[in-house]
């Protein structure tokens, strides 16, 4: 078999396994809790300490009220030098389990010759990997697109990102520190892919924690480690996708018209719309006065396209005074309309603006962005966004 | 003004994968054409701004520049935490620093190339920077509650 057909097959397989790992982060079925509970007792039995009880919680939130309730099993990990424990064997459960799996990595990322020095072909990012095979990129780097980075981009930047956002409060209590079970599959698999691929051989000990990691990826939701005790969250019950515009290596993003986009077993959602995350009114209830009293530009257009663009605006009384042609963008236009004394609590312009990208269905996003009032030509605000002059701004060469 | 891109044209990433099958392959033979832009150019709520536009705006505080590493540099992400917007570029050709003023406060950064470097977004696509020295600015809107306390404050960053 000559090298590039050896090169194809690897790419498929790699797709493949992509694949696998990817359903394995979107799988909104029960806990497998027996392959779980195993696994996790095998990580604490790895950093000396006996199994821990498990317990196991409907989603994360309801799992993280029970971590924020017991502090004495979930103690702060982040330490100054006055609390700093004394001996490595007093520092919590949680730390010393981040620390096994962070040389664990180290030990992988050597294992790959991903050191230090190590430099990608970056510039193929974005290609198809088949032709960036025939195009002679190395095979390593191709299977890191196809398998590491669509998976980093769907499972970390996708789903667990709005996930997080949604669900982990940003004030309060010590959360521990947060495993994501199925949500780790992007980075667990692309070790287990490179491995199975035979482009890399790991050492026993890693080879053996990674497979554990990856059996609590196949199996679980989010888990907090604690002394003694271990919370375990139940996956999904519902996860509702629709594939990233662009996507070559079967990228996706969360989406869902008509409800949320991930639901858990004791009602916790999550509305997304096509990637957006909103909160719960932009898909139940959305108004004029909320989409004003809103600082999120992006929550705002999609309460906004809920409503409709025209329906919106005719309902705020917003009144165009100019428009001009987007210098960068062509084909769009900028628009400035006049506010009506009120709808707002300062003077401001509103200026409707096109996105460069295209959506999956053809369509440009519209965003509207308010803008001091003093302004009537629709490119000296849009420069003003930025910080430019209108002559400055009118020299855009490419909007994306 | 757009440069010249190696082996195919100015097509866009995604012109080509709207496309299908052989038309695909016959335009991406060897190289992606993602356009090289050397003026103004914005990806979304970022904007690169040639540093001739903002010369007296914004001055770099340090001559401590660090270069763009091989993983790239996240430049600024949505307030989920999804969708980054990231510089990547070959290393050794790239340097950047976040240590300048911004009489706008405005920038995130600044760029030093001496070759095309890149700025990649999940949702945007890639778009390509030509060599020189360039800002990186955030897009701010009319914060529309409150008027600062020294008048000319009361704008926010766009959030998203």
């Amino acid at each position: 078999m000559s090298a590039l057909r050896a090169g194809a097959h690897r790419v498929a397989s790699a797709r493949r396994l992509s694949d696998e790992w990817r359903a394995h982060g979107l799988a909104a079925r029960p806990a497998d809790r027996p392959a779980a509970e195993a696994a996790v007792a095998a990580l604490y039995r790895l950093i000396d300490a006996p199994a821990p009880d498990f317990v196991w919680a409907p989603s994360p939130t309801a799992a993280l009220a029970l971590v924020h309730d017991d502090p004495r099993t979930f103690p702060p990990v982040r330490f100054r030098s006055p609390n700093l424990p004394r001996r490595p064997g007093d520092w919590p459960v949680a730390a010393r389990l981040a620390n096994l799996v962070q040389s664990q990595r180290r030990s992988l990322d050597r294992a790959l010759g991903r050191t230090e020095s190590w430099h990608y072909e970056w510039q193929r990012l974005d290609t198809i990997a088949e032709q960036a095979l025939n195009a002679g990129v190395p095979v390593p780097r191709i299977v890191d697109m196809v398998v590491r980075d669509a998976l980093n981009t769907t499972l970390r930047n996708c789903v667990r990102a709005p996930m997080r956002a949604e669900l982990t409060p940003t004030t309060g209590g010590t959360d521990g520190m947060t495993w994501y079970g199925q949500h780790d599959a992007h980075w667990i698999g692309h070790y287990d892919v490179h491995a199975r691929l035979g482009l890399a051989a790991y050492r026993r000990p890693d080879a053996e924690l990674l497979a554990l990691l990856a059996e609590l990826a196949r199996s679980t939701g989010w888990w907090w480690p604690g002394e003694g005790r271990c919370v375990m969250a139940e996956r999904p019950t519902e996860i509702h996708t629709e594939p990233l515009p662009g996507a070559l290596n079967g990228e996706r993003r969360l989406h869902r018209d008509e409800g949320p986009a991930v639901r858990f077993a004791d009602d916790t959602q999550i509305h997304v719309l096509h990637g957006t995350h909103v909160p719960t009114w932009v898909t139940t209830d959305p108004t004029v006065e909320r989409v004003h009293a809103e600082r999120n530009v992006e929550v705002r257009r999609s309460a906004i396209e809920r409503i409709g663009w025209d329906t919106y605006i005719a309902q705020a009384g917003l009144r165009r005074i100019a428009a001009a042609g987007d210098p960068g963008n062509p084909g769009s236009a900028l628009h400035l309309y006049d506010v009506p004394p009120g709808l707002w609590r300062r003077p401001a312009r509103l200026l409707l603006v096109v996105n460069g990208s295209v959506e999956p269905d053809g369509s440009h996003r519209r965003y509207g962005l308010s803008v001091p009032a003093y302004f009537t030509d629709p490119v000296a605000a849009a420069g003003w966004t930025y910080g430019l002059s209108g002559e400055h701004y009118a020299r855009l060469v490419r909007r994306t | 003004m757009t440069m010249p891109v190696p082996v195919s044209t100015a097509t866009t990433l995604a012109d080509l994968t709207r496309r299908s099958g052989l038309d695909v392959l016959d335009h991406l033979e060897r190289e992606v054409a993602i356009p090289v832009v050397d003026g103004l150019q914005a990806q979304g709520d970022l904007i690169v701004v040639p540093y001739a536009f903002v010369a007296r705006a914004v001055n770099p505080l340090t001559t401590m520049w660090q270069e763009v590493p091989a993983e790239g540099v996240e430049l600024l992400r949505s307030a989920a935490g999804g969708n980054p917007h990231t510089l990547v570029a070959d290393p050794g050709t790239c340097r950047w620093t976040r240590e300048i003023r911004d009489t706008m406060g405005l920038a995130l950064g600044m760029i030093e190339t001496s070759a095309v470097a890149y700025l990649i977004h999940p949702e945007h696509g890639g778009t390509g920077i030509a060599p020189g020295r360039y800002v990186v600015r955030r897009q701010r809107e009319r914060d529309t509650e409150r008027v600062g306390r020294f008048g000319n404050l009361g704008d926010r960053m766009i959030a998203d």
